[in-house]
């Protein structure tokens, strides 16, 4: 019983699917080394007291928005409330002042703190919407697929425009991560690989129960839900590993399925991709799609042979 | 001083109903629970008639209670007013609970789901073959609960006016036309061309026509009452609050099918194969 | 001006049989129609409420402590398990922070607040006998401890992975339905049918109450506040809570029956489930605050020996509240995949709350100054209030930004929001109310020093309960998970030290009854002196079984939003 209780993890990723794990990469591939601890940019600081930093354009304006328009706001409201009261308690005390006024109306400031907030919300609003419309550009052309699949209680990651297969993420157990220098509880076995600079469409997609895909330094969150694919387009500006967790309620191991983003230049991306079963690159693609033409052309060609 | 009330208010003394009544529901829910998981529970037919059994009672005695404090003059004018406002909040919040089932409907019918092979991102959806013809028995229903709208105001102000005989002949009519509406709905669903589950449509029909059918089935008993204590010899032409709160239940349940005629039968059956 | 309470002063011998009579033992407390009695029952159910809620919420902050599972392991086998499995402590944890948020929302905060100090004051306030449906607000009370039964029931039947109901207070489906085998869920779901059924006809019966039997000469415009803030949130309660009954029925039907609502394999809808619980969800925060707000109002007013600054403003800004609560729902929603226009919607509206929210802050201070304050405990509750709500309430501003919220939802900077307007809002609140009418209700004065000796500790361990987790929060930790990585130790170990801190402070209120009811003085009728002018002071303490069999009539002097005094007719 206490056995059980003190080995969680490894347990979890005992349990995790056998089937689940991506068969060995093919062995012509050429070698790919992943990142290192020293690349890791998305994490949690001990006892941090902010936002993480952040590697997206929009992350950083959002990150601008809160430290320099929010936080203020909120802290000098907080403030102003606290200096009220305190100058309430000290001045209008019962031994301060022995006869209460009878005041209990005075328009003008009551017109005064219906309009300042409405201001200050005004102030507030401009960036805020600003940084929604941001979210939502659609992705460019070149933008690239990925669909992140969430599982009970592990991540798939489909590459759609490489070749559509799929890297099954699970945990890595607490001993394994320290061994690799990684943070427990959110490292993994095998990192969501993207490339870096390029516009990612990034879809979610819940195959059994709600789940969602977050990224704290990349201000990235949307859920996977079944039954539905969300879509959001995803540039991130610097190599590096990011981590984020499942961020919605999904059941027993909720806690257990995080994500892990290597971001690679596109070069090596690509190289990630041919060691993966099935994975190709576009310009391979299109290479193939045009020697494939090329074949049937002359297929057609032969088969016409007799008859010309 | 001692005791004397100087109010028009209705003081009760205490009583077990409340009690009782809460207590099983909590049976019957629990029952509910124990039927649905039935592989997991023994014994659920017990749990659950008893809980049943417990609610009948307590309906029963509750509003005998009432009545009884009615007949014995407890009702003055002002309590009398608080029945209303009761009763006319007591529909409100009935109305916010079929806003959640239109607000299903909506949602299913104006974003059919492409994913589902059975939606198929049309509506009705791909896998219902034909929905019922809302201009066949649905419209009958419809003019069914209508009249029944009219018998029951007619029945209204020959009690008004004294007309106990028309009263009584009014609520009859009303009560059967509940009655034939009730049955002309399991008729329906009986020849129904799709079944209860597996797709919106079919879910999201039975449970908001179902939930419409349990108020009539409500509102048929409350008049029901009514004509039983017509025939007692109960209320006046000043005095009938009873009989207006079963009336206001009746034309809630009334306007009720008539969305769900336009939204679910007739709109949200549009284009579909009719049976 | 003087309340002529002595007048009131009713029936010093209890053999009498009067208006003070009261019933046996069982019919007093199973069968009661007074509204005082079922307001105490409703207390006494609520404290035994939040003890079971606060000790989850321990048993959750001990795991937190450090990383790692220490203690699930061990709640799983106390509670008949055999052995742990990590999936059943996993379980486990959703199970505790199910029942400790189901708990505190539907068993502790709404009971004390509508129903424990609702049903005691609006009445008294209003100068009516009682409310106007006697029996049914004991259903009311009944069924709310039927649905805390229904509640307890799930925690020992099978849930999926473990025992009990482990999908969060929202009940989110598909987790709740496909997502969670067995019927503990199906036992949670019939809980908010229960209470939540209770709740609705209490709000009919509040409603009514106060739209029909108010004293003579006492206009709405002339009601205390608290009647208005119990008057907007029955409304809220009466509007918001059948849509719950709708679509938790449809889990119910979707688990047992086959329908497909939330089934996406049959064309349902997952996020359809979401809307419909928070169009109920969001008025249901606002009915756990408003009744706070009603009775700070009244507490300040009284302390301040002012009448409350701006009246009507408070009035109606109560209503705004309530009305635009109904319109802000989808900010819960956020990152579900909405749609621009309806994201940036949503963003708008939800902001415009803050408005109404400021006016009551200001016109609190506003009441206060030029003010002759004394600082009795319920006042300095009530002066915490207005801080820590403020703290809570712009953190909220915070999260209403679409687009910012993308980075902190589900996050646990949103629990330390809600806990800043709950737990430091609401039942400090709740602490402020409850010793302002503790003597009236009881008839003994409790301990002044010991109440102040509470709040301090209290204040003290619930910033540092609650503080720290914005910090976390902003640095990503997730919500709803038993374990975390070693970054976020230092601040969660400080919030669970906290917790201890707290736990001492609830241990004070307790040594405060007790002594209150062992040794605590006589309470007079009006204990707070002339600052309190509201009906209830013009009765004994506490008042007679049945109070005004003959109506007080409402003097009209001075202008209509002035305060309220009470003529009592010769009784
Ligand atoms: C008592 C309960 C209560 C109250 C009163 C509030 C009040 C508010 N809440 Fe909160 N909220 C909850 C309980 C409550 N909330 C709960 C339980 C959840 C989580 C549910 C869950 O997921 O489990 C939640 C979650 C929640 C979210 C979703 C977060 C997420 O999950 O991602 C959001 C987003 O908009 C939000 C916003 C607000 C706002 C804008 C207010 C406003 O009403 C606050 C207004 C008050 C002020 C602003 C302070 C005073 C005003 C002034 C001093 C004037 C000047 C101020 C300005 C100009 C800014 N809340
Ligand atoms: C009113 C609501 C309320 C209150 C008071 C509290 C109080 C506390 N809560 Fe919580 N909490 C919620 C509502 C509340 N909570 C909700 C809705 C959730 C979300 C659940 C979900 O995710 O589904 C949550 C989640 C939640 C979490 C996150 C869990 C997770 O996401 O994994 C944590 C973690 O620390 C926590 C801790 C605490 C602690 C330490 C307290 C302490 O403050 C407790 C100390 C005890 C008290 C302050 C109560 C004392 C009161 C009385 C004894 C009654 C007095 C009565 C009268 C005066 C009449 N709560
Ligand atoms: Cu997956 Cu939480
Ligand atoms: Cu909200």
């Amino acid at each position: 019983q206490d056995q059980a209780v003190t080995a969680p993890v490894e347990a979890a990723v005992e349990a995790a699917p056998a089937d689940a794990a991506a068969p060995a990469a093919a062995e012509a591939a050429p070698a790919f080394e992943h990142y290192g601890p020293e690349m890791i940019k998305g994490q949690p600081t001990p006892g941090g007291i902010g936002f993480q930093d952040q590697y997206t354009a929009d992350g950083s304006y959002a990150l601008w928005m809160h430290d320099a328009i929010l936080l203020p706001i909120i802290v000098v409201i907080c403030l102003f409330v606290l200096g009220l009261l305190l100058w309430v308690i000290a001045r209008y005390n019962r031994r301060a002042n022995t006869v209460p006024s009878k005041t209990s109306h005075n328009t003008l400031i009551e017109i005064i703190w219906t309009v300042i907030p409405v201001l200050i919300l005004v102030v507030i609003a401009v960036p805020s919407i600003t940084l929604i419309s941001r979210q939502y550009k659609s992705p460019p052309e070149n933008a690239i697929t990925i669909k992140a699949n969430g599982y009970q209680w592990y991540w798939g990651y489909e590459y759609v425009d490489n070749g559509g297969f799929e890297v099954i993420s699970n945990m890595m157990p607490e001993e394994e991560a320290k061994a690799a220098g990684e943070p427990s509880h959110l490292a993994v076995d095998k990192r969501m690989v993207v490339p870096v600079g390029v516009p990612i469409r990034l879809q979610t997609f819940g195959a059994d129960v709600i789940h969602s895909f977050g990224i704290p330094s990349l201000w990235f969150k949307i859920d996977a839900v079944p039954g539905r694919i969300n879509e959001r387009v995803l540039t991130i500006q610097e190599p590096g590993i990011y981590y984020g967790q499942c961020m919605e309620l999904c059941g027993a191991r909720h806690g257990y399925m995080p994500i892990a983003i290597e971001a690679r230049p596109l070069d090596e991306f690509n190289a990630w991709v041919m060691t993966q079963p099935g994975g190709t690159t576009p310009e391979l693609k299109a290479a193939a799609a045009a020697a494939e033409a090329a074949a049937a052309d002359s297929e057609a060609a032969d088969a016409a042979a007799p008859t010309a | 001083m001692a005791g004397a009330k100087n109010h028009d208010y209705h003081i009760l003394p205490p009583d077990i109903w409340p009690f009782a009544g809460a207590m099983s529901a909590l049976v019957f829910t629990s029952g509910m629970v124990m039927y649905m998981h039935s592989d997991f529970f023994t014994n659920w037919q017990l749990v659950l008639g008893l809980g049943i059994a417990g609610l009948i009672a307590t309906f029963f005695c509750w509003f005998s209670k009432i009545v009884s404090e009615a007949q014995a003059g407890d009702h003055t004018p002002v309590v009398q007013l608080h029945m209303r406002y009761g009763m006319i909040l007591f529909i409100a919040s009935e109305v916010m609970f079929f806003v959640g089932w239109f607000w299903s409907w909506f949602d299913f019918a104006l974003f059919p789901s492409t994913m589902a092979e059975v939606i198929g991102g049309v509506w009705p959806p791909k896998g219902i073959e034909a929905v019922m013809n809302p201009f066949d028995l649905p419209l009958l229903n419809t003019l069914i609960l209508l009249c029944s709208g009219t018998t029951v105001t007619w029945a209204h102000h020959c009690l008004i006016h004294g007309d106990r005989d028309g009263l009584k002949k009014g609520l009859w009519l009303t009560i059967l036309l509940g009655v034939l509406f009730s049955g002309v709905q399991v008729y329906e669903y009986g020849h129904a061309p799709f079944g209860f589950g597996g797709n919106t449509y079919s879910s999201a029909f039975y449970m908001a026509t179902g939930f419409h059918g349990f108020h009539v089935l409500v509102g048929t008993i409350f008049l029901t009452v009514c004509l039983v204590r017509t025939y007692k010899g109960h209320f006046t032409p000043k005095q009938h609050f009873g009989f207006e709160a079963a009336a206001w239940y009746w034309h809630f349940v009334d306007v009720v099918w008539l969305f769900l005629f336009i939204v679910v039968y007739v709109w949200g059956g549009w284009g579909a194969e009719y049976h | 001006m003087a309340t002529t309470a002595d007048t009131f002063q009713a029936h010093g011998d209890e053999h009498h049989h009067d208006a003070d009579h009261k019933p046996g033992f069982f019919a007093r407390w199973f069968m009661s129609t007074n509204h005082k009695d079922i307001g105490t029952l409703y207390l006494i159910f609520s404290i035994v409420a939040g003890i079971v809620g606060g000790g989850i919420s321990g048993i959750m902050r001990a795991e937190l402590a450090e990383p790692g599972l220490q203690v699930l392991g061990h709640v799983v086998n106390f509670l008949g398990g055999d052995g742990a499995s990590f999936d059943q402590q996993g379980h486990m944890w959703n199970v505790l922070i199910t029942a400790h948020g189901l708990i505190m929302v539907f068993f502790m905060v709404m009971p004390a607040m509508i129903g424990g100090f609702g049903n005691w004051f609006v009445p008294l306030m209003i100068g009516a006998p009682d409310m106007a449906f006697p029996r049914m607000n004991n259903v009311s009370f009944w069924l709310t401890v039927a649905g805390f039964c229904s509640l307890v029931f799930s925690m020992f039947v099978p849930g999926g992975t473990g025992h009990g109901a482990g999908t969060g207070w929202t009940v989110y489906a598909p987790l709740s339905t496909s997502g969670s085998v067995g019927p503990a869920v199906d036992f949670a779901i019939f809980s908010l049918h229960l209470a939540g059924a209770g709740s609705i006809l209490g709000a009919t019966n509040f409603i009514t109450t106060i739209f029909n039997m108010r004293a003579p000469g006492m206009t709405l415009h002339k009601m205390p506040l608290f009647v208005w803030s119990v008057l907007v949130t029955a409304f809220l309660l009466l509007l918001a809570l059948p849509v719950l009954a709708a679509a938790i029925t449809m889990l119910i039907t979707d688990r047992n029956f086959g329908t497909t609502f939330f089934d996406p394999a049959g064309g349902g809808d997952p996020i359809l489930y979401q809307h419909l619980f928070w169009f109920f969800g969001h008025p249901e925060v606002y009915i756990m605050i408003l009744p706070g707000f009603g009775m700070i109002s009244q507490i300040i007013a009284t302390f301040s020996r002012k009448p409350v600054f701006g009246y009507l403003g408070m009035a109606y800004a109560m209503v705004a509240i309530g009305v635009v609560g109904f319109i802000v729902w989808a900010h819960h929603m956020y990152t579900v995949g909405l749609d621009v226009n309806t994201k940036m919607y949503f963003t708008a509206a939800t902001m415009v709350i803050a408005v109404p929210t400021g006016i009551k802050i200001f016109s609190w201070i506003a009441t206060m100054w030029g003010g002759s304050i004394q600082f009795k405990s319920p006042m300095v509750w009530a002066m915490g209030f207005i801080f820590l709500f403020t703290v809570g309430g712009v953190t909220g501003v915070v999260l209403a930004n679409g687009g910012v919220d993308d980075n902190l939802h589900d996050t646990y900077y949103v629990v330390a929001h809600f806990h800043y307007v709950l737990s430091l809002g609401a039942v400090t609140s709740m602490f402020a109310g409850f010793y302002y009418w503790f003597p009236k209700m009881s008839g003994k004065m409790h301990s002044e020093f010991l109440s102040h000796v509470q709040f301090w500790i209290f204040f003290v361990g619930v910033n540092m309960i609650f503080f720290p987790m914005h910090f976390l929060g902003l640095q990503g930790m997730a919500r709803r998970y038993p374990d975390f990585t070693a970054a976020y130790a230092e601040w969660n170990h400080v919030a669970s030290v906290g917790y201890a801190i707290t736990l001492v402070s609830v241990g004070v209120f307790f040594i405060n009854l007790i002594y209150a009811f062992v040794a605590g003085k006589k309470a007079p009728a009006n204990y707070w002196g002339e600052g309190a002018t509201t009906l209830e002071w013009s009765l004994s303490s506490p008042p007679p079984y049945h109070q005004f069999e003959t109506l007080p009539v409402i003097e009209d002097h001075h202008s209509a939003d002035d305060h309220i005094s009470a003529k009592p007719a010769t009784v």
